[in-house]
């Protein structure tokens, strides 16, 4: 018996000789939905948008509908699917953006046909094979956009030329590991993403080191998605700010996402976790599970009767030297089983914020038992195993409280 | 000309059934004007790794010499958060694999809207016990807020709700 069925309708006229009029339908066991779309045909920008709810689950998915007109004006380019699942996915309903994608294909492939049959006037024998082939050929705009597109996906790279430390901050330069000072051990937080080398982050690195600084973290990594610093940069970071900055990098493989320690190569795209693996080892470098269950618990599939015992049996945890047990992006639920599945293995666990914004810095960290100063020492410390997951933003406010409860009485 | 003959036509039907207790099939069948595709993805419980993949893929221009070869790439990737990157990385951005990705995607939605199902139907039938049940689900998933207008900062669903940091 069928647990689930979507079905997506989708039909295509020509309006005018400018306009595309596309009306599309999803119905499946839980949504049903419709769109009224018009499409320039020239540049297959949205001229007109209309949504219809038929039925829908929370009292308040009706007010999806005004959001839709958020999509006005969107031209479908190859940067389409993600403009729709940003803008309104996020802002409207996920279920409207996966209809418009499939309105967007069908608009596409209609204006093709448009197209050939234009075209088809002044060669009546000519095939639609032949007519798209010779399309795909021909250089021009969708070479241009696609070049746009890509510069829009990547991250802005830093110019070399961009003076780091500026002359004023040369005159009385801080002591670069000056956040160490009087610390037995260190605590770091192994997990964070500045922008623009993480195009996801609202932080740059200079908030984020001054927020760290400001709460009382001895240092931090720079984990940004895919994306390596160079050992120059992180020193003038260093003397800039007068704090323990290093570096690592969140890459994202078959199995999830890993953080990555003494690998300096710059890997793009989705990578096999074995091939990874195998390449941090011959770098004597460390591989940490990040977020290993993120989004393991959240619907039905929380329900499954996930135990630590058979989490513990997922392939990914062979491949790693440490799990990440503490994430400032997960749920507790998803934390504590983490956890659960780290002492199971008998792997060391680490802590790390995942910031995304400055005032994510530190909520969680890794409290590590002697002090690091150098990236060779974070690795070393690392494979000693002797570090504990802490929620260090917690931490210090229960430290506070109790502080300013004693000297009020 | 007629304005009222469609010049493309698509339907997309995707399907989620139990195989046995700890497996689920979804199947993802277009049929448009130009295709004729179907993908079947095997995903095993708990942890909602698919086990097996295969598909067809036929189109009026476009050729893939082996539909498969490539979909096996997706094998042991977990149906749930961040999977669409991840699938996307896997099978590569070429042009000609577009659909034959998205139809992964679909099948792996298809999973995920099954396991929603049994939860939405044991929402309660009337307003206010509806609000709570949805205003708990964010609660308990605090990713969920401000992820759709439902969800969104200054509805009934989110009031009292911390926004997450």
């Amino acid at each position: 018996m069928l647990k689930f069925a979507r079905n997506k309708l989708v039909g295509v006229a020509r309006k005018n000789d400018d306009v595309l009029s596309i009306h599309g339908v999803l119905d499946d066991d839980i949504y049903s939905v419709e769109v009224d779309l018009c499409v320039g045909i020239k540049d297959l920008t949205f001229l007109s948008i209309e949504g219809k709810w038929h039925r829908w689950t929370t009292p308040e998915c009706p007010r999806a509908i005004e959001f839709l007109q958020e999509a006005q004006g969107f031209c479908i380019d190859e940067t389409i699917d993600g403009k729709i699942h940003k803008i309104v996915g996020r802002k409207a309903c996920r279920h409207f953006a996966n209809l418009l994608i499939e309105c967007c294909y069908a608009a596409r492939e209609a204006a093709r046909v448009v197209g050939w049959e234009a075209a088809k006037e002044d060669q009546p024998d000519l095939a639609l094979k032949d007519f798209v082939a010779a399309k795909a050929a021909a250089p021009g705009e969708t070479a241009q956009q696609k070049s746009a597109s890509a510069e829009q996906r990547g991250a802005p790279e830093k110019s070399a030329d961009t003076p780091i430390i500026q002359a004023q901050q040369e005159k009385s330069k801080p002591d670069p590991l000056e956040s160490q000072k009087g610390a037995a051990g260190c605590v770091i937080d192994l997990h964070v993403h500045t922008f623009p080398a993480s195009p996801c982050s609202s932080a740059s690195e200079d908030q984020l080191i001054q927020e760290a600084r400001r709460i009382g973290l001895n240092g931090i990594c720079l984990t940004d998605h895919n994306h390596v610093w160079s050992a120059a940069q992180v020193e003038d970071l260093r003397q800039k700010h007068g704090f323990l900055i290093l570096r690592g990098n969140e890459i994202t493989t078959d199995q999830g996402d890993m953080l990555v320690f003494g690998l300096e190569k710059d890997i793009k795209g989705i990578v096999k976790l074995q091939d990874l693996k195998e390449e941090v080892a011959r770098a004597e470098g460390f591989i940490i599970a990040a977020h290993p269950f993120r989004g393991f618990l959240t619907f039905g599939a929380g329900e499954l009767g996930l135990t630590p015992e058979r989490a513990a049996q997922r392939a990914l945890f062979q491949w790693v030297d440490a799990i990440e047990v503490m994430n400032g992006k997960v749920t507790v639920k998803e934390n504590n089983l983490a956890a659960s599945v780290a002492a199971k293995l008998g792997l060391p666990a680490t802590g790390g914020s995942d910031a995304h914004d400055m005032t994510e810095v530190g909520c969680y960290a890794t409290r590590f038992s002697t002090p690091i100063q150098t990236e060779a020492e974070l690795i070393a410390a690392l494979k000693s195993g002797d570090y504990l997951a802490v929620p260090f933003r917690q931490e210090k406010e229960l430290f506070h409280s109790s502080y300013v409860e004693k000297e009020t009485v | 000309m007629s304005e009222n003959i469609l010049k493309f036509s698509m339907n997309r039907c995707t399907s989620v059934e139990p195989v046995d207790e700890t497996t689920l099939k979804s199947v993802c069948r277009l049929t448009d004007t130009f295709t004729s595709a179907c993908v079947e993805i095997l995903v095993r419980l708990p942890d909602l790794e698919i086990v097996a993949v295969q598909g067809q893929f036929h189109h009026e221009w476009r050729q893939l010499s082996d539909p498969n070869e490539v979909l096996q790439k997706v094998l042991g990737v977990r149906v749930g958060s961040g999977m669409l990157k991840i699938i996307k990385g896997l099978m590569g951005d070429a042009e000609d694999l577009d659909q034959l990705t998205y139809m992964v995607e679909e099948c792996c939605h298809g999973i995920i809207l099954a396991l929603t199902r049994d939860i939405l139907i044991k929402a309660p039938v009337n307003q206010e016990g509806k609000l709570e049940f949805f205003s708990k689900m964010v609660r308990d998933n605090i990713r969920l807020y401000n992820r759709c207008a439902a969800f969104a900062p200054g509805t009934r669903l989110t009031q009292g709700i911390e926004p997450p940091q």
